[in-house]
């Protein structure tokens, strides 16, 4: 019974410190905890069953994708690439190591080792570290504690026919009240896609391989550590979009957690982790004879790193403060083979061995000021180190440019909410520093195969400062909700890359160079409008639409905002059987923007059904899924297809998984 | 339990395998160029009781520029003379048995500071078997006047940062340009020193050999070397660096710019020398295009660089 009053207590403070701006009446806790631990269990979409990370954060509100291929997709927060966010596995911070952002953190996990993602809008996302855009939050899969002894194991396989794409997903955990241990395991590989039209598109294959394990020991009542570890390897993945493909990526993300929990008092929970991930990434182009220019781009980043969170409450106050700390080393190289294999190899960093330090305290306060409004007050403040070993590389674009620089990044946040009978409003805002990333800073001649331009870094970029301000108002009743979101950023001295009258292209598909220079300003709003409605008792339909404007401080047309786009689906459900249909498309591109390399892309409509059926087999759960996605097989890309790569065409799937 | 062995062997996979090293840099910079800085004995020239040391960087005359440092030892006293006038000539006797010189300095100057005599010279070939480099020295001690030459032997310049070129300027005057700084560039913004010197057309007839005035070259003054640096490798496409510098004289009587080296490998550098009215003397303006596939147009005074 102890064990289980203290995992009640756990969950009770998480759901109240992480939800506690959704809902606040004692039912809708236990709803809460009930819907939380359902969603520990599953990462898939409602179409979906088997997904891939990518598609998983894709069938989110305010996440929106680039994408090079069928594999790594970059994930856009709010309209803002990921340098604008900060991308965390359970808190650890874990940096890319490729140049072109080939390799955002969500490729380097796998759906069957996390539990959840856990996305934050603007400054709420504060808590990890210095962002604007907010912050995503890859929550790993972590089994309790439990009184008797269990064994739990799914095992799910399938098959893409569109891209051959077959996968193997195991998992397997022990819990006993002493000890747990999580164990993950899965292979992916998948050939060329076709698209609409049925052509193949060339390099766009990937083979992943990814396990993980968790290892938790109780080391009193109210105190245990925990050991985790994720290694993944992705091997020969094609980027139809560059002209490289990656032969090799590997990535080991390793922690160390303490947990101690307290009966009483103030601080009712202290986690606190030290952590160390290693990546590498080789991208070359020995697949690619047709390459007028050999060349190998090699990439490293390597993080050492310290999370300790907090949790207080007393009465209707509660608080997370959480201390983030790490040391980030990113070195990527390039090398460029001249045509006589016998002349002497060309060589530079485009990372020239750049340190990252951070340092930071954050906080999130909450307070229920009556039962039905609640006042949430955050911020950090964060100290940013940047130290640029082979400096000299950066002082050819910058003479004289700093090596080293220290960087002050404070932020606030607050936020109301208030619940009406079946209205619920809420009214935020926050502000915000981030510091430029390391190719911003520091970066040497990287290739952007979307505008065919060379980066240059610039050290002396000042701080990019946000100023956010976001709104909802919603609706609920038994049968239909509805809820609208809007959220406003006006970011003072945004960081966009500009063509620089100096220089002269490296890399020989480019045309021009570009430096990364500071906007005075670019403003980015963003809406989204969700309703539901159950239909029938097995019948129930979801809709949403979102909509973006990003513009530069010449009202001109910011590159990768989402045009209006829409997603309509129904969902049938009785005893053992479920159909799922689904709509979605985006409208054509009217406010692109041709100086950052866009051009402007038609509007698309793709329709998916799938079904599945549950039935027992012995003692085991077994789910048997059929569907297919863009049944039509319309042929289309999207607005952030890098150079217009037509996306997948049909594609029908088939998968199966067991529960043990 | 089996998923935790399949871990183990994982974790030693990636412990132990590193697929593709980290470029050493710094390392492969120092395999193709070498670098010196300890001036040795190149040569010794002995008269009497005096012994004549001239020391070159690496104790080793090359092709190119050569700073030269002197010494004239009474062997007695074993003390070095300072007060003495010293000059040098290196001649160059070719097969048919006709001569020429190369820019150097003539008349040393003493550099007390350092206790030697200070000069250079700037040898356009390398020794091959049918044609040769003599030294002509002389000093003169206690007023009387020692003459001594000894043959050298010049070496090939192996590090292509100290390149030299020869040509006649538009004003038919023969011109020498040789690179000699950075010994070892990197990719970083250097310090790109070049002397430029030019050949005395003799006024008067040669009296007895080895005579000077037939022999005579000068640093130019006041001109300038217009600098565009490119990578002429046809996958460079032509490829050039920023924040470059032309070269001007500065008070040591070298040319001083800047050159920004944007990688390794093979550069050119395109040269346009003007005189002080800002005449061209020679050298073309380089195309800019970026031309992928297409080796680089160089200019028609240039000097290749490697590192």
């Amino acid at each position: 019974m102890k064990y289980i009053s203290i995992a009640l207590l756990f969950l009770g403070i998480s759901v109240t410190a992480q939800n506690a701006h959704v809902h606040h009446d004692s039912i809708k806790n236990l709803e809460e905890v009930t819907v939380k631990n359902a969603a520990k269990k599953k990462i898939e979409t409602e179409m979906k069953m088997a997904v891939s990370v990518d598609e998983y954060l894709s069938s989110s509100d305010n996440i929106s994708f680039i994408k090079r291929g069928a594999y790594a997709w970059e994930p856009l927060l709010n309209n803002m690439s990921t340098e604008r966010s900060t991308v965390t596995i359970d808190g650890m911070h874990i940096f890319g190591a490729c140049t072109d952002k080939m390799d955002p953190i969500t490729s380097y996990v796998e759906s069957n080792n996390l539990a959840a993602i856990d996305i934050k809008s603007g400054q709420e996302g504060s808590l990890h570290g210095a962002t604007v855009a907010g912050s995503i939050d890859l929550k790993r899969r972590s089994t309790p504690f439990s009184i008797e002894r269990k064994w739990n194991g799914s095992y799910q396989s399938g098959f893409e026919f569109n891209n051959k794409q077959f996968f193997n997903l195991g998992n397997v955990s022990y819990s006993s009240n002493k000890f747990v241990a999580d164990g993950s395991i899965s292979y992916r590989k998948a050939d060329n896609y076709y698209d609409g039209n049925d052509d193949e598109v060339k390099h766009s294959q990937y083979k992943k391989f990814n396990t993980s394990l968790g290892l938790a020991y109780k080391t009193s009542d109210l105190s245990s550590i925990r050991l985790d570890a994720i290694f993944d390897m992705a091997k020969d993945v094609g980027f139809p979009a560059l002209p490289m493909d990656l032969s090799l990526s590997r990535a080991l993300i390793t922690s160390a957690s303490y947990k101690q929990l307290f009966k009483e008092g103030l601080v009712r929970v202290i986690d606190s982790k030290v952590y160390f991930n290693a990546i590498e990434h080789y991208m070359d182009d020995t697949t690619r004879p047709e390459n007028l220019v050999h060349m190998d781009m090699p990439g490293w980043s390597t993080t050492y790193g310290l999370v300790s969170k907090a949790n207080i409450k007393k009465n209707s106050y509660s608080s997370e403060i959480q201390l983030n700390a790490y040391d980030n080393l990113s070195i990527a190289e390039m090398r460029m083979y001249p045509q006589d294999r016998s002349k002497r190899s060309m060589f530079a960093y485009s990372w020239p061995w750049v340190t990252t330090r951070y340092g930071g305290l954050s906080m999130n306060n909450y307070w229920d000021i009556s039962e039905k409004s609640q006042l949430s007050l955050g911020g950090s403040l964060g100290v940013n180190y940047n130290y640029s070993k082979y400096v000299e590389f950066n002082w050819i674009f910058h003479p004289g440019a700093p090596q080293e620089k220290t960087r002050f990044l404070p932020s606030l946040h607050a936020g109301y909410q208030l619940d009406i009978d079946q209205f619920n409003f809420s009214v935020g805002t926050g502000y915000g520093h981030r510091a430029p990333s390391v190719s911003e800073g520091y970066g040497y001649y990287i290739y952007n195969s979307f505008d065919r331009y060379d980066y240059i870094g610039d050290p002396n970029l000042k701080n990019e400062i946000s100023y956010e301000g976001n709104a909802s108002v919603g609706f609920k009743n038994e049968k239909l909700s509805i809820q609208g979101k809007v959220n406003y950023f006006y970011i003072q001295n945004y960081i966009i890359g500009r063509v620089l009258s100096m220089g002269s292209p490296m890399n020989y598909q480019s045309v021009g160079v570009k430096g990364y220079t500071s906007l005075d300003y670019a403003t980015l709003f963003n809406m989204s409008m969700n309703a539901a409605y159950d239909i029938l008792q097995h019948l129930h339909w979801k809709g949403t639409l979102t909509y973006a404007r990003g513009m530069d401080d010449k009202a001109g047309n910011l590159p990768f905002i989402r045009p209006l786009s829409y997603q309509t689906s129904l969902h049938f459900m009785h005893k053992n059987f479920g159909i799922q249909t689904s709509v979605n498309g985006d409208f054509a591109q009217i406010n692109y923007s041709p100086e950052y390399g866009e051009d402007q892309t038609s509007a698309y409509t793709i329709w998916n059904i799938s079904a599945n059926y549950t039935f027992k087999i012995n003692k085991v759960k077994t789910v048997v899924q059929v569907g297919a996605e863009n049944l039509l097989n319309e042929y289309y890309s999207t607005y952030a297809d890098w150079g217009n790569i037509p996306r997948m065409g049909r594609n029908i799937f088939t998968s199966l998984k067991f529960n043990f | 339990m089996k998923s935790f062995n399949f871990f183990v062997i994982a974790i030693f996979f990636v412990i132990t395998s590193c697929t593709i090293d980290k470029t050493d840099y710094e390392a492969e910079i120092d395999s193709e160029v070498p670098e010196y800085y300890e001036f040795k004995e190149a040569v010794s020239l002995t008269s009497g009781i005096y012994k004549i040391s001239i020391e070159a960087l690496n104790g080793t005359f090359y092709k190119g520029y050569n700073e030269l440092h002197l010494k004239v030892i009474n062997t007695q006293t074993n003390q070095s003379l300072n007060t003495s006038e010293v000059t040098f000539l290196p001649v160059m006797t070719n097969a048919d048995g006709s001569t020429n010189s190369c820019p150097h300095q003539y008349n040393l100057e003493y550099n007390a500071a350092n206790g030697y005599y200070n000069g250079y010279s700037l040898f356009t070939s390398e020794s091959v078997t049918t044609a040769s480099w003599k030294l002509y020295v002389s000093f003169t001690v206690d007023n009387q006047k020692y003459e001594i030459n000894k043959d050298v032997s010049v070496e090939k310049q192996s590090n292509k940062n100290l390149n030299m070129t020869a040509f006649a300027g538009k004003d038919n005057e023969q011109y020498f340009i040789a690179l000699v700084s950075p010994q070892k560039p990197t990719v970083a913004e250097n310090k790109l020193v070049a002397g430029i010197y030019k050949y005395n057309k003799p006024t008067t007839p040669a009296g007895t050999f080895p005579d000077p005035s037939q022999f005579s070259y000068s640093e130019v003054t006041g001109y300038t070397l217009k600098l565009d640096p490119r990578m002429p490798e046809p996958s460079m496409g032509n490829h050039s660096s920023p924040n470059n510098q032309d070269l001007t004289q500065q008070s040591d009587g070298l040319y001083h710019g800047v050159v920004n080296y944007t990688m390794t490998g093979n550069w050119t550098l395109n040269l346009i020398m003007m005189n002080q009215n800002g005449l061209i003397l020679k050298g073309t303006v380089v195309p800019t295009d970026f031309t992928p596939g297409v080796e680089g147009v160089k200019s028609e005074l240039y000097i290749d660089t490697l590192f």
